[in-house]
């Protein structure tokens, strides 16, 4: 499987590592990251098409409509640990690690 | 609401209707996330990022579809490229029997003896051809296999020719 590893990649994995469970929405990373989303989403899209990020509509509110979620998959979150683990001085090495508090 | 979120709103509604049926759920997904951005100018921001997004995602949907066409032509190629060397087995198998039917025929004009010898039909028409047409199978199944394949249609169909003959008439 191969995936461009770009610092905006690792940041983006960095920012899903820091609560792996959870789900979380487009302009929520894009907050976390600091990236905008013309580079944030096609980076969502290679993720959720090689099969290591899950999507989902969240139901919206009373008059707010559906979000968009995203989580790791198990896969995802296995690619993301051992990514982390190559790039173990960086940040999301320390994520993986736990040295820095998710 | 603003001019600037309004005009991303409208932006975003146009990609969402103009998108491959492959982005309709990103170009959704950027859509509904502009009700959560506060300020419009950057929703507005938001939103030329996001049709940049699309845009992108969609030019790969169609280069990997024409990268798709494009392999199905060039498969298409070689079928035709195969069935012609068959084709080309098949003629000079023909045209060999052809000749040998020929010389036979030059063969009986100069020596009238031998005219109407059922062994010299046989060993002409079938014999030498059919030992030429194995050789040649054999010569070229590893470097031209339709053409061997085409050479060795036609003996089979000679052979089985034969068979009908002798069955019918002897």
């Amino acid at each position: 499987m191969k995936l461009r590893l770009s610092p905006q990649t690792l940041l983006i994995l960095d920012a899903f590592l820091l609560q792996a469970d959870e789900w979380k929405y487009g302009y929520d990373l894009s907050r976390i990251t600091g990236l905008k989303s013309g580079t944030l989403y096609p980076i969502l899209m290679r993720l959720a098409e090689r099969g290591l990020l899950e999507t989902q509509w969240e139901p919206g509110e009373p008059g707010k409509p559906p979000r968009h979620m995203y989580r790791f998959t198990p896969d995802g979150l296995r690619f993301a640990r051992s990514s982390a683990a190559a790039d173990a001085g960086g940040a999301l090495g320390q994520v993986a690690l736990g040295l820095v508090e998710g | 609401m603003g001019a600037p979120r309004k005009l991303a709103g409208a932006l975003l509604k146009g990609v969402l209707r103009l998108a491959p049926h492959a982005s309709r759920e990103w170009a959704a997904a950027m859509l509904h996330e502009l009700e959560f951005i506060p300020g419009d100018w950057a929703a507005l921001f938001w939103a030329l990022g996001s049709t940049a997004a699309i845009l992108r995602h969609a030019a790969s949907s169609w280069r990997q579809w024409f990268r798709s066409k494009s392999n199905k032509e060039a498969n298409m190629n070689n079928t035709g490229k195969k069935a012609l060397g068959v084709g080309l087995g098949m003629f000079s198998g023909l045209a060999l029997v052809g000749c040998a039917l020929a010389v036979l025929r030059i063969v009986g004009t100069l020596f009238p003896a031998l005219d109407h010898s059922p062994w010299a039909y046989w060993l002409a028409v079938m014999a030498i051809p059919e030992a030429i047409f194995v050789a040649a199978t054999v010569m070229l199944w590893r470097k031209r296999g339709p053409v061997a394949a085409g050479i060795l249609a036609t003996a089979l169909v000679m052979a089985l020719h034969v068979a009908v003959h002798l069955t019918l008439h002897w």
